[in-house]
Formats: structure tokens, C-alpha cells, sequence
């Protein structure tokens, strides 16, 4: 089958400008190939030829990656170029192959220039290329996070892994590990990583062995190295001493195997770690005896030295704060605030939720409730969890998802409701309440309970507290800023909104009856309530009541009012 | 059913009056009487007769929220600067009231709260200390000095500001109208909470008296003081010029963010009320406690009475 006109494909190529054609295109399997010579480019004093290899998807892309590839091996020092010599390009969509081609050979050509002719350097970090193997059929991988202070040079020690979860990578098992600590045998100091107390309460069941390098362990900072002996500049030899010491003291487990993470400095200090796995009873050393200044050897001494052997290097991630959330945040007034939220049913889960995943730090809940099965539909609760107290199951799920947020229970969560509702009119107490509440940042009312609402609304606050409710069918969505709650909220309800009560869920007995709406009626309403929150910490603006209402008669929309 | 807008403002004024508050008010004088009274005895031959200031003074008090102000005029040569004034005036308050009250040093003036009585009333009197502009003329001028003691608008802490009590109220007099607005406006302010400065929105209200033609209803008329702050406060040329002195500029004391965030609020203010005529009640709600019964909307004293039936939520249920 044919998958490409190459008539087209030749004579298109041969009117690119800079670009001279000294095979033509043929198929040759399921690959389109040439060669062509990139020429008469400013600055270029003599040319450059490339294979040029087509796949079949062309002008299509492929799993993200552009479907034609330009292979020169003697590039491969210069930025941007794969191990395979292959140069590293990305240009825009077209179904066209005319304007594809010669927006890929466009785009070979702003290569040359710049980092050929114009040797330019990237100011963002490049991670170094890596083969990231299965190792015995089964995938590692070793996530780390920053740590208190930085590393000296030849500094190295013992880790301490958390067992996270075994899966499925690449269509192979995987097992997965975060890195909980470093314990530097130089200084006898330990560092722990800046994980989440959930996370770092979590008992160490496998260690391994770091070494920081400071230097960049990869041909032209960017091929890792693949062979041991490409590391014996890097390795201290203490640290190679070290390593067999191990192995003797552990000669009955020598199948088992030792991550080492070996760091470097990327830029502006920063630390990246790659991993490598060797087995305890084939390590990558072998002992050579020790020589006199006359070249005898001395009898008894041994120093241990590196050999030829491949690197098996496993699977590393940087998941620092900065990474992990480095794709889209809510502000920093709000990630570095201690929040508080009353109350997580539908909305209170949500609003849980989509903090944790937009970088909030530090969560504390109260709920007196449990979950049923029936308020799975519309939270964000877990069938697979079962009947569960509110609070217990989201602290579970909330700290799954970051391991930067620091999730509890605030004060005396069950009866939290119950008491203040009791003990506000007494002054003590309701001091205490007062101080309870504002030694947070921010509190979130999502109780959806008139009462409590109108009692917080009556303390003396220095907290930002803020109420979320919304009618039935999740139509209106009303967020109210202390001090100015119970009077808007109530008059909202009762004499502006259309909140339809008799056309709710069906009641079961004397219970309450609930609300209809669906996870998407609400969570629509939530998430924009949250967006305009967000806007209004982030640019400072004054915390005016709003409501969201959603029309539906043509089109959907949502109409924001201030008041 | 749509609320007749005039006829809930002016059921608005009627309930927030003081004279609701008779007793409340009547403890409130004494207390002025009590520390008036120890100042004249305190400073003797070096002030002249304290003046009764502030809204109960202009008519424009409201019942929510109030103190009471009383302004003691220093004779020139009293003190060798306006801090000393200030602070042994402070000094004094403090020392007699030490057991009584929490006495701070506020902008312009020193704030007395006494602690909460046997009917849970908490009593607040504000006394401003002022010193003649020129020796023995106040008598005839009215002229004083104030010592401005933190950060006044643009006014910095340390430093003083020239102003006349008597024209301030004399400002005012006269001016029904211009009252009503102002107190509702005032009980805006009180109930939502709002920054603003009471002095402000008075000057800017008699502002607009001048400027527009404020006629019709109640409504009509506060919504066209309301639309010239919205459309005006923000203009570079905006000046309220103090009546107590004309170099002073009090629209200086809200900043271009401040003014900002007033013109915005009234103008949601005006639209919220014009698209739902409900949201009055948000802005400017009736002072239930002194809410004839008969106007009540119905026998249980509830807002929202109309399902009483068992399990089934009232539409002041909120979901979440």
C-alpha cells in the first residue's frame, strides 16, 4: 500500500528554497525516506545533510509527536537533538500536506539557525534524556520533593522510600515509590522531603542509596550516561566502599535490588535525582587489590572500582509543589491560607476538592454527618468506601490527591453545630468560638443550615468568612461575605429567588426531603462561585454578595449578579 | 408582589428613629453629661463650654447604630502643641474610666465605650478636643484646631486640621430632604456594613441637592443622589468641600480604589432595586424591632410564613 504520492512529496520538497534533495523519496516499508542537504541559510558556511524519514500518518501527528523526522547523527551534540540524531521540532496542525511540509521543513530551518549557526542556549530547564526501562519485567518509579537544605558535591547516604502502589505502566507492572528521606552519611544529618504529614507519617519499608553529583551525569548535559564507567569521575570512592559493605552484610538477599539516585544541579539551584536499580549480588564494582608506590600490591587491601557494565536506570519524577502544581493554581492568597469548611455535602465536597486541586495547603473540615450511598451521585465521595463519616473519607481522598495539603478535623467536629448553636449567647463561649474560627484565613460556611448561618453571622470575626448555598435544582447559587450573611442570604431565599420547595426529592418519612440537582448542576454553579473568588483574592477586589442564576430558555447561561 | 418602594423607605425612616430609643437615648445623655461635666471641671477657665456634635446634633441619627460626640473647645494659650492636648485629654479619660470603659485614642477624636450595662446596652461617646484657631475668637469665629492623630484620608498622623463644628450643623439645618437621605443612606451604611464615612455621604447628598434636580417620591429622590455619587465620586474634579473649612477636602478621604468601589456599589445598588424591587429590602431593610405589628406580613412574625406545614422545607431553605 502507498501510503504517500511521492511525485508530490519530491516535487514539493524540491522547491523549498534552502533545501537541495540528494535521494529521492521513496517508500521503502511502511516509511517514506530521502535525503536531502539544507544550504544558502545566513550564517551557514557549509551544509548540512539529513535523512529524512516520513511516517505513514503524515501530515497527521502521532501520540503528540510530528509524524517526519530529520536524522543527522553528527548533531547530536547541538540542542535539540534526540539520541537517535533526529532533530526535536513541533509545528502547527494542517491536513494539507503542502503547508505541512513546509512548515516542518520551515521549522528544520529555524533549528540550523539557531542552535547550529546561533549555538543560542534555552533559558528553561530541559530534563536530560533518559531510557527509563522495566527492570526484571517491572517498572520502578521514585518521586522526590524538596527537602530543607541543599547538597555538597560527593555528598552521599542512605534514602528512605514510602511504598506508594503497584499498577500498571506501559502496559507492565509498576511499582511506585516516593522518596521520604535523605540521610547523609558525610554529615550525619538527615533531611526529610517537604511531603505532607499524611504522607510522611507513613512507615519506610525499603531504602536505597543516594549520591548527590552536582554535575550533570549525561553526554552533553543531556544523554544520560549508559554505562557505569562513564560514572567513575562522579562516584566518591568511599561511597563505592560503602556500597560493597552493603552487599557483604546482605550476601543471602543478593537477588534483591538498590535504588541509587544520583543529583544534580539544574538551574537556579534547583535539584533534579535519576535513579538507577542494581542488583545486591551483581553490582556494577569489582575489587582490585591496592599497590605500593612501587607498584606491589599490598596484601589484604582492596579498593573497589567501577566496571564496564550498562546502567539500568529506573524512573524518576520531580514532584515538588512547584512541578506538581506548576499547570494552574488558585492564588497564593488562597493556596497559602488556612481555610476552614463547614459542612461537606454536595457543595462543601466540591469546594474541598477543587481547593486541594488547585494548591491549598492547609484544609481543616466539620461535619457532623455520614455518607450514604445515595450522596455519591452529586460529591465527591466514593462508592467504594461505603457507608463512611463525611469528614473521615474526604481527609482520605483530599490527602490522595496533593501530598502538599495538611487535612484534619477541626476542633470538636461532630458537635460543633450543636454546641455553638447551644452556647453562642454565652460570652465565654462565644469568645471561643470567635477565636476558634479566626485563627483561620478563611472559613467557608457550605452547611446549607440557616441557623448556624444566622449564629456565625453574630460573632465578632477577623476571619473571611464566606457562605455558599443554592436553591433547588441548583438553579441560583448564593455566596455571601461576612458580616453581611444572614439578612442577604434570607432575603435572597425568600423574596428575590425562585426557590422552588415543592417540587423536591422525595421524602423518606419525617427526614428532611433534599434537594434535586445533578454533580453537573452544581458543580457548574461551584466551580464558577470558586472562579470569581479567586479573582476577587487574587486582584483585591472588595467582597461584594453575589448570586449565579442559570437561564435556560434558548441557550444556557449563567448570569452573575453583585450586590 | 412587587414592594411600593417609597412607601418601604419611608417606613424605613420612620423605624429607625431615636425616638424608639427614648431610654437608650436618655442613658446616653447622662453619660455625655457625666463626662462633659468632668472635663469642665478638669480644665476649668482653659475651655470654653463644650458643644454637642455629630448626627443626633445634625437630625441625622439613626437607631441601629450611634454615639454620642461632644467637642471641647481649648482656649489658645492651653497647651504648647495640639499633641499635648490630645494626649493629656486621653491621659485623663483614661485614668477615670479606667474601670468603666475602653478609652482609645481614634483619627481625630478620643472613643469612650463604656462596658456593657445591666440591660446589655454598650455606650459609646466620642470626644473631640479642638483648640481656638486664634486667641479669644472662638467666641465669635468658631474657628478650631484638631490634632489628627493617625492617618485621616489624605490627612497624615501627627499633623492637624482646621475645622468649625458650628458650621458643619449650621451646614445642614433646614435641609429635610437632604436629611432623609442621608439617614437612609446612613442606615445602608449601618446595616451592610459598609466602609464609607457617615460625614462623606452627608456632603455628598446636600452635593447633589445642589447640583441635580432631586424631585418625586422618596425612591426617585434617593435614587438620583445615589446615581450622582455613582457618576460623579470617581471624576478627578470631585471636591466636598468641608463646611468647617474650605481648604479641607473631604472627598480626599476615600482613595481612587475606595471611590471606585462606592460608585460601583451604587450603581448595583440602583440596577439590583430597579430589575427586583425585593432587593430594597437587602439595602435598606426595615428596623424590625420597632416594626408597628399590623404591618407585619403575617401572624407568626415569620418573613417567610407561606408553607407551615410539617416536613416540607420554606422557600428560605437553603441546599448545598
Amino acid at each position: 500500500m502507498e501510503f504517500h504520492n511521492l511525485n508530490e512529496i519530491n516535487e514539493l520538497v524540491s522547491k523549498i528554497p534552502f533545501v537541495k534533495i540528494i535521494r529521492e523519496f521513496k517508500q521503502n516499508e511502511l516509511f517514506t525516506e530521502g535525503k536531502i542537504l539544507v544550504h544558502n541559510i545566513h550564517g551557514l558556511n557549509e551544509s548540512l545533510d539529513f535523512e529524512v524519514v516520513i511516517y505513514p500518518q503524515y501530515p497527521f501527528k502521532s501520540h503528540n509527536s510530528e509524524a517526519i523526522k530529520f536524522v543527522n547523527k553528527d548533531l547530536i551534540p547541538y540542542k535539540h537533538v534526540m539520541g537517535d540524531g533526529s532533530i526535536c521540532i513541533h509545528t502547527l496542525h494542517s491536513p494539507n500536506l503542502k503547508q505541512k511540509l513546509n512548515a516542518d521543513f520551515e521549522s528544520l530551518k529555524n533549528w540550523v539557525i539557531k542552535y547550529y549557526v546561533n549555538k543560542e542556549n534555552d533559558t528553561h530547564y530541559e530534563h536530560i534524556i533518559i531510557n527509563e526501562k522495566p527492570f526484571n519485567d517491572t517498572y520502578y518509579s521514585y518521586q522526590f520533593t524538596d527537602v530543607e537544605n541543599s547538597f555538597t558535591k560527593g555528598e552521599f547516604g542512605k534514602i528512605e522510600l514510602i511504598h506508594l502502589n503497584n499498577g500498571i505502566y506501559k502496559e507492565k507492572p509498576i511499582s511506585n515509590y516516593l522518596i521520604k528521606s535523605f540521610k547523609s552519611y558525610n554529615h550525619r544529618k538527615k533531611r526529610d522531603c517537604k511531603w505532607s504529614e499524611y504522607y510522611m507519617k507513613k512507615e519506610s519499608n525499603s531504602i536505597g542509596f543516594f549520591v548527590f553529583l552536582k554535575d550533570v551525569p549525561a553526554l552533553y548535559n543531556r544523554f544520560a550516561f549508559t554505562n557505569w564507567l562513564e560514572l567513575e569521575s562522579y562516584l566518591p570512592d568511599n561511597f563505592l566502599k560503602l556500597l560493597n559493605e552493603f552487599q557483604k552484610k546482605n550476601t543471602k538477599h543478593k537477588n534483591a535490588f538498590l535504588p541509587i539516585v544520583l543529583g544534580y544541579e539544574t538551574i537556579d539551584n534547583e535539584i533534579h535525582w535519576i535513579t538507577t536499580l542494581v542488583k545486591l549480588g551483581d553490582l556494577p564494582t569489582i575489587g582490585v587489590s591496592i599497590k605500593d608506590s612501587k607498584g606491589i600490591k599490598i596484601k589484604g587491601q582492596w579498593e573497589s572500582k567501577l566496571i564496564d557494565k550498562k546502567i539500568d536506570w529506573a524512573i524518576t519524577r520531580n514532584s515538588s509543589y512547584k512541578y506538581l502544581f506548576g499547570r494552574g493554581t488558585f492564588c497564593t492568597e488562597i493556596t497559602e491560607a488556612k481555610i476552614l469548611i463547614i459542612g461537606v455535602g454536595a457543595i462543601g465536597s466540591l469546594v474541598a476538592k477543587t481547593l486541594v486541586k488547585c494548591g491549598a495547603k492547609n484544609i481543616s473540615l466539620i461535619d457532623y454527618d455520614v455518607k450514604d450511598p445515595e450522596n455519591i451521585c452529586r460529591s465527591e465521595y466514593e462508592f467504594q468506601n461505603g457507608l463512611y463519616d463525611k469528614t473521615q473519607e474526604l481527609i482520605k481522598i483530599l490527602q490522595k490527591n496533593s501530598p502538599f495539603v495538611n487535612v484534619k478535623f477541626h476542633g470538636n467536629n461532630e458537635y460543633f453545630e450543636f454546641y455553638i448553636k447551644t452556647l453562642h449567647k454565652d460570652k465565654t463561649a462565644r469568645k471561643s468560638y470567635e477565636e476558634s474560627l479566626n485563627q483561620f484565613d478563611i472559613v467557608f460556611n457550605c452547611s446549607a443550615d440557616s441557623d448556624l448561618m444566622y449564629v456565625l453571622d453574630q460573632l465578632k470575626l477577623n476571619t473571611n468568612l464566606i457562605n455558599l448555598s443554592i436553591t433547588n435544582h441548583a438553579n441560583d447559587l448564593v455566596c455571601a461575605f461576612y458580616p453581611n450573611i444572614y439578612k442577604f442570604v434570607q432575603n435572597q431565599f425568600v423574596n428575590i429567588l425562585d426557590n422552588d420547595v415543592d417540587d423536591l426529592y422525595k421524602p423518606t418519612g419525617c427526614w428532611s426531603p433534599t434537594f434535586k440537582a445533578s454533580y453537573n448542576d452544581i458543580n457548574l454553579l461551584v466551580q464558577f462561585a470558586l472562579k470569581e473568588i479567586n479573582l476577587i483574592y487574587k486582584e483585591n477586589r472588595t467582597k461584594d454578595n453575589f448570586t449565579l442564576s442559570t437561564e435556560s430558555d434558548n441557550s444556557l447561561n449563567i448570569k452573575l449578579i453583585k450586590y | 408582589m412587587a414592594v411600593d418602594k417609597s412607601q418601604h423607605l419611608n417606613q424605613v425612616l420612620e423605624t429607625h428613629r431615636m425616638a424608639h430609643i427614648n431610654d437608650l437615648l436618655d442613658k446616653y445623655k447622662e453619660k455625655r453629661k457625666e463626662v462633659k461635666e468632668a472635663l469642665e471641671e478638669k480644665y476649668k477657665e482653659n475651655i470654653y463650654s463644650p458643644i454637642n456634635s455629630g448626627s443626633y446634633a445634625k437630625h441625622t441619627a439613626i437607631n441601629v447604630k450611634f454615639d454620642l460626640d461632644i467637642v471641647i473647645p481649648f482656649k489658645r494659650n492651653s497647651f504648647g502643641t495640639l499633641e499635648e492636648m490630645f494626649d493629656d485629654i486621653y491621659e485623663f479619660l483614661k485614668e477615670k474610666y479606667k474601670n468603666d470603659a475602653t478609652v482609645r485614642k481614634q483619627k481625630v477624636s478620643i472613643g469612650i465605650e463604656f462596658y456593657e450595662d445591666e440591660d446589655g446596652h454598650f455606650i459609646n461617646v466620642d470626644v473631640v478636643p479642638g483648640r481656638e484657631l486664634n486667641d479669644k475668637q472662638y467666641s465669635e469665629d468658631s474657628n478650631l484646631n484638631l490634632f489628627v492623630n493617625s492617618k485621616y484620608g489624605l490627612l497624615e498622623e501627627k499633623t492637624h486640621v482646621q475645622t468649625n463644628i458650628q458650621a458643619q450643623i449650621d451646614h445642614i439645618k433646614g435641609k429635610g430632604d437632604e436629611r432623609s437621605i442621608i439617614r437612609l443612606l446612613k442606615i445602608w451604611k449601618a446595616t451592610n456594613n459598609e466602609p464609607y464615612k457617615s460625614f462623606f455621604l452627608e456632603l455628598a447628598t446636600i452635593k447633589a441637592f445642589e447640583k441635580e434636580d432631586i424631585s418625586g417620591n422618596l425612591w426617585e429622590k434617593l435614587k438620583t443622589v445615589m446615581e450622582y455619587i455613582r457618576d460623579n465620586v470617581t471624576k478627578d474634579n470631585f471636591t466636598l468641600k468641608d463646611p468647617g473649612n474650605s481648604n479641607n477636602d473631604v472627598a480626599n478621604t476615600l482613595d481612587s480604589w475606595a471611590k471606585t468601589n462606592l460608585s460601583n456599589k451604587m450603581s448595583y445598588i440602583i440596577d439590583n432595586i430597579e430589575r427586583n424591587s425585593d432587593n430594597i429590602k437587602t439595602y435598606f431593610p426595615i428596623n424590625e424591632d420597632f416594626e408597628e405589628e399590623s404591618k407585619s406580613d403575617n401572624k407568626y412574625g415569620l418573613k417567610d410564613a407561606s408553607i407551615i406545614a410539617p416536613s416540607i422545607p420554606s422557600k428560605s431553605q437553603q441546599f448545598g
